[in-house]
């Protein structure tokens, strides 16, 4: 750790949206009968990799998160 | 409303397929734009995609013809009508694709396996009366007691009459190049013709085989040559009944002595019967 809260660290995660969510979205708007050429499926088969890997990522961290052990705060929240 | 769908006027969709169209994006949209689910539906965009380009490559005139809906769930519902299409026509004029999916609806295809068409010596009863006559005179090498009962039934022959078999064949019976029909029959029943249909068996984890031109073409042209194993059989079938003490001598001499009568290397007749 570099003295970095969690919770700051996930501020700090870059954003974006899955890039299998964006090639649905231009997949639903496709003409099912335009078929889809080889250089066209490549290209899906690349975001795919990409889109499981995040989704790998994710679900590894999730998991990690879950099994922190529990830390009592050195400040009293307001009310207690 | 149609623009946002990318239903432009240009293309040539009938009502139905603008409505089937409208209902999947509908659908889709009304569900949780979550990863997985994206994930998912790419996946399944692919796959039919690579299967309707496999669909108009193999069967171009049936392509052109079709009505089925791109869109809308076939009998097997992780697929569109037109890819279940494309799966009968490959059952009706390839090999037989749905008989492990028969009553299945919910059965994928991503990979598929193939029905042993042999028969399994493995771990399931032998029914003699079923075999044809070559197939269970070739089992006297392997199931010895049963089979000489029931040849002695059929064909009035007994063991006592031939010579004893060794245990173990001749490295003869496994060459394929000799062209014997005595050969190819008793690699038929060794389960070591070399043709997946002939070589499998339930009791082994099935080989799991992808959609592309040449794995169908492939298992095609095998499933020809498994039929035409058992259409030569016929012939075989038709000598051992007619005299069986003088066919099975041989058999046990290519067997034991891996030596082949002049007469029996290749006799070939076009006749088309099968094994049960």
């Amino acid at each position: 750790m570099d003295g970095r809260s969690p919770l700051e660290i996930l501020i700090e995660e870059g954003e974006q949206i899955n890039p299998a969510i964006l090639l649905a979205e231009e997949f639903m708007r496709r003409d099912a009968a335009d078929l889809l050429v080889a250089e066209e499926i490549q290209r899906a088969e690349e975001i795919l990799y990409n889109a499981r890997t995040e989704i790998d990522l994710i679900r590894r961290q999730v998991t990690a998160f879950e099994r922190s052990p529990a830390h009592p705060s050195p400040e009293l929240p307001l009310g207690f | 409303m149609s623009a946002a769908l990318g239903l432009a006027i240009s293309h040539p969709l009938s009502f139905d397929e603008r409505l089937s169209k409208s209902i999947e994006y509908l659908s889709y949209k009304a569900r949780s734009h979550d990863a997985n689910a994206a994930y998912d539906y790419v996946s399944a965009i692919v796959s039919e995609q690579q299967k309707y380009a496999l669909y108009k490559e193999m069967f171009p005139k049936e392509w052109s013809c079709s009505r089925a809906s791109l869109y809308r769930r076939g009998q097997y519902e992780k697929y569109s009508e037109r890819v279940n299409e494309l799966f009968h026509l490959i059952n009706e004029r390839c090999f037989p694709l749905l008989e492990f999916a028969h009553d299945d609806p919910e059965s994928e295809f991503e990979h598929f396996a193939i029905p042993p068409l042999n028969v399994d010596l493995c771990c399931e009863e032998i029914y003699f009366d079923n075999l044809r006559t070559s197939y269970a005179a070739g089992l006297i090498f392997y199931f010895p007691d049963e089979a000489w009962e029931f040849l002695n039934e059929r064909l009035k022959v007994s063991r006592g009459a031939f010579p004893e078999i060794n245990s173990d064949p001749h490295p003869n019976v496994w060459n394929r190049k000799s062209g014997s029909l005595l050969g190819e029959l008793l690699r038929l029943i060794d389960h070591s013709t070399g043709n997946p249909w002939l070589d499998s068996n339930y009791c082994q984890t099935a080989d799991w085989y992808s959609w592309d031109r040449e794995t169908i073409d492939e298992l095609t042209k095998e499933f020809k040559a498994a039929n035409e194993v058992f259409e030569r059989l016929g012939c075989l079938d038709e000598q051992i009944e007619a005299d069986p003490k003088k066919m099975l001598s041989a058999l046990i001499n290519f067997w034991n002595n891996g030596r082949l009568p002049d007469q029996r290397r290749v006799k070939r007749k076009r006749r088309w019967r099968k094994i049960q």
